[in-house]
């Protein structure tokens, strides 16, 4: 296993770190400022726990519904899940995006015990920062999505070394990519973390995620008023502020889309117990994937307790969805392919691509 | 050695002194009554000696804010018809140079003293600068003293010599005799000072030719009054044909040199007065020599100036070997570094072709061998638990995690060993005081061509007040965009502690208005943080965040200097729990020793962990801060 030299060299000196946190307090070199990740004094240890955890390092999606689902999946747009709804929170916390429903399911997980904290990204749109929330108080305040790259993985190894067990996560594709790797082992023996660290993954649905840059062009287009609420609907992103509201063209924010987003292969996070995303339909609701029995097991609960309203997902719905997220997957395959052995890109089987290609072609059809 | 001999009033008896307590025991016995320097090594312990005994003596000391004040300071004094002295390193006439040529031009009237502190081979200083050379380009007369003695008598005559001729005097002194210890025999102390007065009738003017021509007549006075000094002496036959031209320290060489070669029949002239030249004692010796060796330290100023008096005045040729002949060398070259016995006598071997070998028991490699592993390997570093360390870890990190390559630019203090591993090779440029701000600005205003990466400079408390402000200013007035961070210890480390104008109390221990950096910013209209250097995580934020600001902005750095902090106090213990730390499996790759490097924190090979040193540690607590494991363990935090 190679280590930081590699990391520097194959994925943070190429732009394709994602600011996700894993590698941040494994060891006095990885630091992080705002969404920044940077190794910032060579280590000079030939193999690193930092290139193994990293979620854009060797990563084979094959190995890795195995190893978190346990069989290959037959979805090569979204992964392997049991269930796919629209839902939304009873009581929506001030400021959640759409239906609100991952604050609630994390506010009831830890209300109910089956996590001891979460790692959330708090703060705001212009200056969000990692959270480790103990109370739903807490959790409450980190409600709304943020859409710039915050390395708040970097929580969970401050926790571990405080010796917190149960830790729920709220991450992105590659945030739960990267705790999947941690959890496979991908620390030396005596730095191995307790295997009840994790107690839940929500992931997020996640295309892109925005540089610091953003802030900037916010600030100007805004003239510096604060910012209550940002989204990004299929209309084009947007902001509300005290006195109105912005929207922008897509291509407006484009150049300020993360490098390493462009070769990311996961726009719905497949490898997390629950993923949630927006409906691009009804700004009242969220998408909802069930993915592992952890998963269903709490929506259960939430639905039990009234903390969530759940429907069906529209069946019309589906494909598009499913469209959107081959598509994300095929252009990342081109890049690819324009740029040979380029890192940040997972391995993909031959018997994947296959089925993929398939799957795609369908869609199209 | 003793601040009890420097005040003892018994005329005649010997006590033993350093050079630099013996220059402050030539002053009192002169009767100086005004004293200023700004601290540098060599010298840095005149000012020091005298300010602890100013209470027992009718004497005004202070550390002044940089050498030209101190210089200016004094130079009042003088006008007013008392005897002052002035103390700096070379460096220090750099910074004092326009007011000395100009007090050189105008004169002075009550006696006034320069000690200039040279440093062959730069043991404690950037370049080990010849200031003679200056002396002579501004009028001015040197004497050098070749032992602590010297020292001591040629401060006491130099006041003398400086009323006599209405013009300040120069002491050169080097680190080998500042820094030597001997006994000297103490002279006559309580001179009566006069009462100090300016009228409206005096004036001190620096103005028109007419006293230029003034000062070449005081220097021809001076080299009369040379001829006849007992600070140069001869020994050897009467009309040599071979002679040795030594000075300073090297004249205790050259005897030593001639007597580990045995050589008989080589005079000796050892010049006290090295400007201007005593010509008529000079030319007494050098007219039956065939062969004349010079002996000085650190360019060939004497030898320059007697061999063009020698062209002038003697019609046939002396072979004369030094410096620009190549034979008076050590391992650097000619006129570079110190000159020792060894290398004087292996330089009189070559000239005068016998045989000499370098004593070889007592030999170095032998000496080396016999030491062995028992010599602990030292490089250059930061003190245990010094800020500094903090500090340049952190804006290392910060410049790496901002990542748009800037550039770290250097001054002059404990810090600019942050050129070297100790400070993680942050430094780019080092020069003088203050240097690192001016360059700052000018690499800051090249963004009109395209230059874009951050600038930060990194600059001390001392030097900040010394010589910071004017670039700073400058820098405001046109808006040059960069970070300066003020490493504020509270003190001029460096040199010993120092008293600035930063602090409560002066050289004399008298309560100060203290200067407050954040009030003088805020007058500049720059905008600054403070923050502590200890909490380096924070400190890496707060570095972050002003890099990616725009315009002049200073971070202070605040915390004062550990040895200071920890003084008269209980240390913090610091250790590291075996059970916590796992060694090599950690990951960290021995971070706290090999890369943080604070000279406490080592490596036990054999337990395979790294260890707290605790009779080196300081108790700072910030390798705790930074251990990946947390096994660094600080048990009562008193920082």
């Amino acid at each position: 296993m190679p280590g930081q030299e590699l990391l520097v060299k194959e994925i943070m000196d190429r732009g394709l770190c994602s600011s996700c946190g894993m590698c941040v307090g494994l060891c006095p070199y990885i630091k992080t400022a705002g969404d920044r990740v940077r190794a910032i004094y060579p280590c000079g240890i030939e193999e690193g726990a930092c290139y193994g955890v990293c979620p854009k390092t060797s990563l084979d999606i094959s190995e890795m519904d195995m190893f978190v689902h346990g069989r290959e999946r037959e979805d090569h747009a979204l992964g392997i899940y049991s269930g796919i709804y629209y839902a939304r929170a009873t009581a929506r916390a001030d400021g959640a995006q759409y239906g609100g429903i991952t604050t609630a399911l994390i506010g009831l997980a830890l209300r109910e015990g089956l996590i001891s904290s979460a790692i959330l990204t708090g703060g705001d749109i212009m200056n969000p920062r990692p959270v480790l929330a103990a109370t739903p108080g807490e959790v409450n305040s980190c409600a709304g999505s943020k859409y710039t790259g915050v390395p708040t993985l970097l929580e969970l190894n401050r926790a571990a070394g405080r010796g917190l067990t149960g830790i729920g996560l709220v991450g992105r594709p590659c945030q739960v990519a990267a705790v999947r790797k941690l959890q496979r082992g991908k620390l030396p023996p005596e730095r191995t973390y307790s295997d009840r660290l994790v107690g839940l993954m929500l992931g997020l649905f996640c295309f892109w995620s925005l540089s610091s840059e953003l802030y900037g062009f916010l600030a100007r287009e805004t003239k510096g008023e604060e910012i209550i609420k940002m989204d990004i609907p299929l209309e084009g992103p947007g902001v509300l502020t005290k006195t109105g509201s912005r929207r922008w063209r897509v291509d407006e924010i484009r150049p300020f889309i993360n490098k390493s987003c462009n070769y990311c292969f996961d726009s719905t996070s497949e490898w997390a117990d629950l993923s949630v995303g927006s409906t691009e339909q009804d700004p009242g609701w969220n998408t909802l994937l069930v993915r592992s029995g952890q998963g269903r097991d709490l929506v259960e609960l939430a639905a039990d307790r009234g903390v969530l309203e759940i429907k069906d997902y529209p069946a019309g719905r589906l494909p598009v969805l499913r469209k959107a997220a081959l598509n994300k997957k095929m252009r990342v395959l081109a890049l690819a392919e324009k740029e040979p052995g380029n890192g940040g890109c997972p391995a993909i089987p031959d018997k994947y691509l296959r089925e993929m290609n398939v799957q795609w072609g369908g869609i199209n059809r | 050695m003793s601040i009890a001999g420097v005040c003892l009033e018994k005329p005649g008896t010997k006590v033993a002194l350093t050079g630099n307590e013996a220059i402050a025991r030539g002053a009192l016995e002169a009767g100086v009554a005004y004293a200023a320097s700004y601290p540098g090594s060599p010298t840095a312990e005149v000012l020091g000696t005298l300010s602890r005994l100013a209470g027992n003596f009718k004497l005004y000391a202070e550390w002044s804010v940089n050498e030209k004040v101190a210089m200016e300071g004094a130079a009042a004094a003088s006008f007013a018809g008392l005897r002052s002295l002035v103390v700096m390193k070379a460096d220090g006439l750099n910074v004092a140079l326009d007011f000395a040529g100009a007090l050189a031009i105008s004169g002075c009237r009550g006696g006034m003293v320069i000690v200039l502190g040279d440093d062959p081979n730069a043991h404690s200083s950037v370049r080990e600068e010849d200031s003679r050379n200056l002396c002579k380009a501004i009028h001015l007369p040197v004497l050098e003293p070749s032992s602590v003695q010297e020292a001591l008598e040629m401060t006491r005559e130099a006041f003398s010599l400086s009323e006599d001729l209405k013009l300040p005097v120069v002491v050169r002194c080097v680190t080998r005799v500042c820094h030597a210890s001997g006994d000297v025999e103490l002279g006559e102390l309580n001179r009566p000072l006069p009462v100090p007065d300016f009228t409206r009738d005096n004036r001190v003017i620096t103005f028109g030719i007419q006293l230029h021509a003034l000062q070449e007549q005081k220097l021809a006075r001076a080299a009369e009054w040379a001829c006849h000094s007992g600070f140069n002496s001869y020994t050897g036959p009467e009309n040599p044909e071979r002679l040795v031209i030594a000075c300073g320290p090297c004249y205790m060489h050259a005897l030593e040199a001639l007597d580990m070669l045995a050589a008989t029949g080589v005079g000796v002239l050892k010049l006290g007065v090295t400007w201007p030249l005593p010509h008529q004692l000079l030319l007494k010796y050098l007219r039956n020599a065939s062969e004349v060796v010079f002996a000085e330290e650190v360019e060939p100023f004497v030898e320059d100036n007697v061999t063009s008096l020698a062209a002038m005045q003697i019609p046939r040729g002396i072979k004369f070997y030094g410096k620009r002949s190549g034979h008076v060398a050590g391992p650097a070259g000619p006129g570079i570094g110190e000159l020792d016995p060894d290398i004087l006598a292996s330089s009189l071997a070559g000239i005068f072709g016998v045989k000499y070998e370098t004593p070889g028991v007592s030999g170095r490699a032998e000496a080396l061998e016999l030491l062995g592993e028992k010599m602990p390997d030292r490089e250059l570093a930061f003190c245990a638990g010094c800020p500094h360390r903090a500090s340049f870890w952190a804006v290392r990190a910060a410049l790496e995690l901002d990542g748009r390559g800037g550039i770290v630019l250097g001054d002059i203090g404990c810090y600019t060993l942050g050129m070297a591993r100790t400070g993680y090779n942050l430094l780019q440029t080092v020069h003088c005081m203050g240097a690192g701000i001016g360059l700052a600005g000018g690499m800051a205003n090249l963004s009109r061509f395209g230059f874009d990466r951050p600038i930060v400079t990194l600059v001390g408390d001392s030097t900040f007040y010394h010589a910071a402000i004017p670039a700073l200013i400058n820098a405001r007035y046109h808006n040059s965009s960069f970070l300066c961070v003020v490493l504020d210890n509270e003190t001029t480390a460096m040199t010993g502690h120092q008293p600035h104008p930063g602090r409560s109390v002066t050289a004399m221990g008298e309560p100060a208005r203290t200067v407050r950096m954040e009030e003088l910013l805020q007058g500049v209209g720059l905008p600054y943080v403070v923050q502590d250097p200890y909490d380096v995580e924070a400190t890496i934020d707060v570095v972050c965040n002003m890099l990616g600001q725009e315009g002049p902005r200073v971070l202070i750095l605040r915390r004062t200097c550990v040895l200071a902090a920890v003084r008269g106090k209980q240390k913090a213990r610091v250790y590291v729990d075996q059970e916590k730390c796992i060694g090599d499996s950690c990951g960290c790759g021995r971070f706290c020793s090999r890369v943080f490097a604070c000279p406490a924190n080592v490596w036990d090979a054999a337990g395979g962990k790294a260890r707290i040193d605790e009779a080196v540690c300081n108790g700072c607590g910030v390798c705790a801060s930074l251990c990946p494991q947390g096994a660094i363990v600080v048990e009562r935090a008193v920082l």
